[in-house]
C-alpha cells in the first residue's frame, strides 16, 4: 500500500461534470464531481430528472468544454423513463461530429436500466463493474444516475427494527459499492432522493443535517426521505426545491420559482442558486 | 528524550536538538556563552537553559534513586505528568475549541470525533492534517499527516484552499506562541502542505483493517508524521456486518492498534465518526456510531452539534478535560471562531 500523491492531483483537480449551465457549474464548484457521490433531493416535480437527464447529455462534451467525454448510464426505478424529453433535450444539445461519426446522436452514448428492487441494484453493481472494465469504446462509462434511490426503499421495509436495520445495512452496500466503483472508474455518482413531509412535533426526521435548518419546498417543511443512515452515505447534497407564486389558481400558467442549494458538500461553502426549466433543459438565473 | 523534559519553548528545545545537545548531560557540560553561539540564543536565555538543565538532572537523579526497584518500561506518576506537560498539541484554528482542549488535539492520545452530516468532520480533519505541518518555530509540530479516506470526501481543492489560508495566518501563530520569529522566515508553499500529507483511499474494510496493520511499518520509515485521521472509522463496519460480534472485535483490535500506534511514535490519532439513533427509555435520541462497546475505545470524544445556526463541539468523555463546549464555523479558510457575538464557553 502506498500513499497517493496529491501534488499529482493539483494539477489535475477532481474532474467535474458540467450539468449544462455556466450559473449552475458556478453555484457547484465547477459542476458535479468524479469520484463521489451527489445526491440530489427534491419533492416530485422540482426537477431532479431533469437535472439527471441534462447531466447524462453534458457529460458526452470534451473536457475543454466542461464535460467528461464519456457516455452514462441511468438507472431509473420509476416508470415509465421519460425518453421523449431526453429526446427533446438532445435535440436542443449541440450535436458533436467526430471524425468516424459525423453526426452522432447523443443519445446512442446514454444507457438505461430498469431497477425494482434494492437487492437488484445490489446485484447490478457487480455487472456494472464488468462493463467498466470491459469498455473499450471512446466514449467510456463515467456517469452514473440513480434516479430515485428512495423508490427502492420506501415499499419493502415495515417500520420494525428488524427491517429498519436490514435496509440501513442496504444503504451503506450500496454506497460502499458505487464509492469504490466511482474511485476506480473515475466515476460521477449521482443520486436522486424523494422528500417526506416534516410534521410538527414528530420525532426521529427532525434531525438538524447540513447548512439548512430547515428545507421548505411549497411553503411545506420537507426532510430527505430515508433518514440519517442514508445521508451518512452521500459525499455531497443538494436540495432542489419550489415555491409556486399562488396568484395564479387556475393552474393554467402557474409559475413555480425553484432554487438549488448547497445542504453539505465537502469542497463547497454553503450557497444557493435559481433555475428555470424551459423545453431546452434546466438553467440558472 | 531528555530535552523534552526542560521547560523552554518548541523551536529553543528543536535548535538544541539541531545542535546536537540530546541529553541534559550534555547541556550541563556546556558554559552559557558556548550554548548561546550554538544555538543562536542570547546569553541570558542560554543560563536560562542551563539552569533548567541542572534542575531538570537533579529530580531525574532522585527519582532514578528512589526507583532502581522499578519493572523496565515502568514509570512513575511524577515522570509521567513532567512528559505530559510537554505533550505536543495540534491546533484546531479555532481559539475557542482550543481552550476546551487545553490547546489543541493531544498527541499520543486516540480522540474520536462525531457528527451528522455537514457538521463539518471532514473540515476538521482537513485543518488538522493542514496545521500540523505548521513549523516548530511558530509553534507547530513540523510533522506530517496520514489521512486515511474511507468515504471519498477528501477534495483536493479543498485542502489547497486551506492550506493557503493556514500559510497566511502563520505569523499570527507565532503571535500566539510569544516567539521571536524575525529572523526565522519559514517560508512554506502550498504544494509541500499537500506533499505531507500521506493519503490513503480505503474502498473495503479489510483494506482498512490490513491499512491500519501496515502503517506501524510505514511511520517506522516516515518518523515525521504526528498525526492519523481516518475519515470515518465508521462507513465500512456499517455494511455486511451479520456477525456482530466479529465486528466489535475487529474495531477494538484496530483502535487497541491505533493507540498503540500513538504511544510509540508519540503522534495524534484522529478518528471521525457518524451518528445514528438508539432507541433509549422510548424516544429516538442521537448517539455515534458503533455501540456501546466502541464507545470504550478511544480516549477522549468529541460531538459535534448544531446550537441553533451554530456548529458546536461538546467534550463528552475525556480523562483530563472537563467536559465543556465550544462553538466554532466553517469558514471558506477553514476552522476558525464562531463569529456570533455569543461567544460563551458554557459549562455542562
Amino acid at each position: 500500500m502506498q500513499p497517493e500523491n496529491l501534488l499529482h492531483q493539483i494539477h489535475l483537480p477532481t474532474q467535474k461534470c458540467t450539468v449544462g449551465c455556466p450559473l449552475l457549474d458556478r453555484c457547484l464548484g465547477g459542476g458535479i464531481p468524479c469520484n463521489s457521490i451527489t445526491e440530489l433531493v427534491a419533492e416530485n416535480g422540482t426537477g431532479k430528472t431533469q437535472f439527471c437527464l441534462q447531466l447524462v447529455l453534458y457529460a458526452q462534451l470534451p473536457p475543454s468544454r466542461g464535460g467528461l467525454s464519456a457516455s452514462s448510464l441511468y438507472i431509473h426505478t420509476e416508470y415509465p423513463f421519460p425518453f421523449r424529453r431526453l429526446r427533446q433535450l438532445s435535440r436542443a444539445f449541440p450535436l458533436l461530429p467526430t471524425p468516424d461519426h459525423p453526426v452522432a446522436d447523443p443519445c446512442d452514448r446514454v444507457f438505461v436500466q430498469g431497477v425494482y428492487t434494492a437487492d437488484e441494484l445490489v446485484d447490478a453493481l457487480p455487472k456494472i463493474e464488468l462493463f467498466l472494465i470491459h469498455s473499450k469504446s471512446r466514449f467510456p462509462l463515467r456517469v452514473i444516475v440513480i434516479d430515485s434511490i428512495a423508490a427502492l426503499f420506501r415499499s419493502d421495509f415495515d417500520n420494525t427494527g428488524l427491517d429498519l436495520r436490514r435496509r440501513s445495512s442496504l444503504f451503506f452496500k450500496i454506497a460502499g459499492g458505487l464509492k469504490s466503483l466511482a474511485k476506480r472508474f473515475g466515476l460521477a455518482v449521482v443520486v436522486t432522493n424523494q422528500v417526506v413531509d416534516l410534521i410538527e412535533g414528530g420525532n426521529g426526521n427532525g434531525v438538524r443535517v447540513g447548512n439548512l435548518g430547515v428545507l421548505y419546498s411549497s411553503g411545506r417543511r420537507v426532510a430527505p426521505a430515508l433518514g440519517l443512515a442514508w445521508a451518512n452515505c452521500v459525499n455531497s447534497r443538494l436540495f432542489l426545491s419550489r415555491h409556486d407564486d399562488g396568484a395564479d389558481v387556475d393552474g393554467s400558467c402557474s409559475k413555480s420559482r425553484r432554487r438549488i442549494s448547497v445542504v453539505f458538500a465537502p469542497h463547497l461553502p454553503h450557497s444557493s442558486s435559481e433555475f428555470v426549466i424551459t423545453t431546452e433543459g434546466v438553467f440558472g438565473r | 528524550m531528555e530535552v523534552g523534559m526542560l521547560p523552554i519553548s518548541a523551536s529553543k528545545r528543536g535548535k538544541l536538538l539541531a545542535a546536537g545537545y540530546t541529553s541534559l548531560r550534555s547541556i550541563s557540560r556546556a558554559s552559557a556563552s558556548q550554548l548561546a553561539t550554538d544555538i543562536e540564543v542570547s546569553e541570558d536565555e542560554a543560563c536560562e537553559i542551563l539552569k533548567y538543565a541542572s534542575q531538570t538532572s537533579a529530580l531525574d537523579r532522585s527519582i532514578g534513586n528512589s526507583n532502581t526497584s522499578n519493572l523496565y518500561g515502568g514509570q512513575t506518576a511524577w515522570t509521567m505528568l513532567n512528559e505530559e506537560k510537554f505533550n505536543t498539541r495540534i491546533t484546531t484554528s479555532c481559539v475557542d475549541l482550543d481552550n476546551i482542549l487545553g490547546g489543541g488535539i493531544t498527541c499520543k492520545e486516540v480522540t474520536e470525533l462525531g457528527g451528522v452530516p455537514g457538521i463539518g468532520k471532514t473540515q476538521i480533519g482537513i485543518q488538522l492534517a493542514v496545521n500540523v505541518q505548521i513549523p516548530l518555530e511558530y509553534g507547530g509540530l513540523g510533522g506530517k499527516a496520514i489521512y486515511i479516506d474511507t468515504e471519498g470526501s477528501f477534495m483536493v481543492e479543498r485542502v489547497l484552499q486551506i492550506a493557503e489560508a493556514c500559510i497566511e495566518d502563520m505569523p499570527e501563530y507565532s503571535h500566539h506562541f510569544h516567539n521571536n520569529v524575525q529572523d526565522c522566515e519559514v517560508k512554506m508553499h502550498p504544494n509541500s502542505i499537500l506533499e505531507n500529507i500521506f493519503y490513503f483511499r480505503v474502498c473495503s474494510y479489510t483494506e482498512q483493517i490490513a491499512l491500519v496493520n501496515y502503517l506501524d511499518k510505514f511511520i517506522e520509515e516516515h518518523k515525521d508524521v504526528k498525526i492519523i485521521i481516518i475519515d470515518s472509522v465508521t462507513f465500512h463496519f456499517r455494511q455486511d456486518f451479520d456477525d456482530m460480534a466479529l465486528r466489535t472485535r475487529l474495531l477494538n483490535e484496530m483502535a487497541l492498534k491505533l493507540m498503540k500506534l500513538a504511544r510509540k511514535f508519540c503522534l495524534a490519532v484522529v478518528l471521525l465518526n457518524q451518528v445514528t439513533t438508539k432507541y433509549i427509555e422510548g424516544s429516538y435520541q442521537l448517539t455515534l456510531a458503533l455501540g456501546d462497546s466502541w464507545s470504550h475505545s478511544c480516549t477522549n470524544r468529541i460531538i459535534l452539534f448544531w446550537n441553533g445556526d451554530e456548529r458546536h463541539a461538546y467534550i463528552d468523555k475525556s480523562p483530563s478535560l472537563k467536559s465543556a463546549s465550544a462553538a466554532y464555523s466553517v469558514t471558506t479558510r477553514g476552522i476558525r471562531n464562531s463569529n456570533s457575538s455569543c461567544k460563551r464557553i458554557k459549562m455542562v
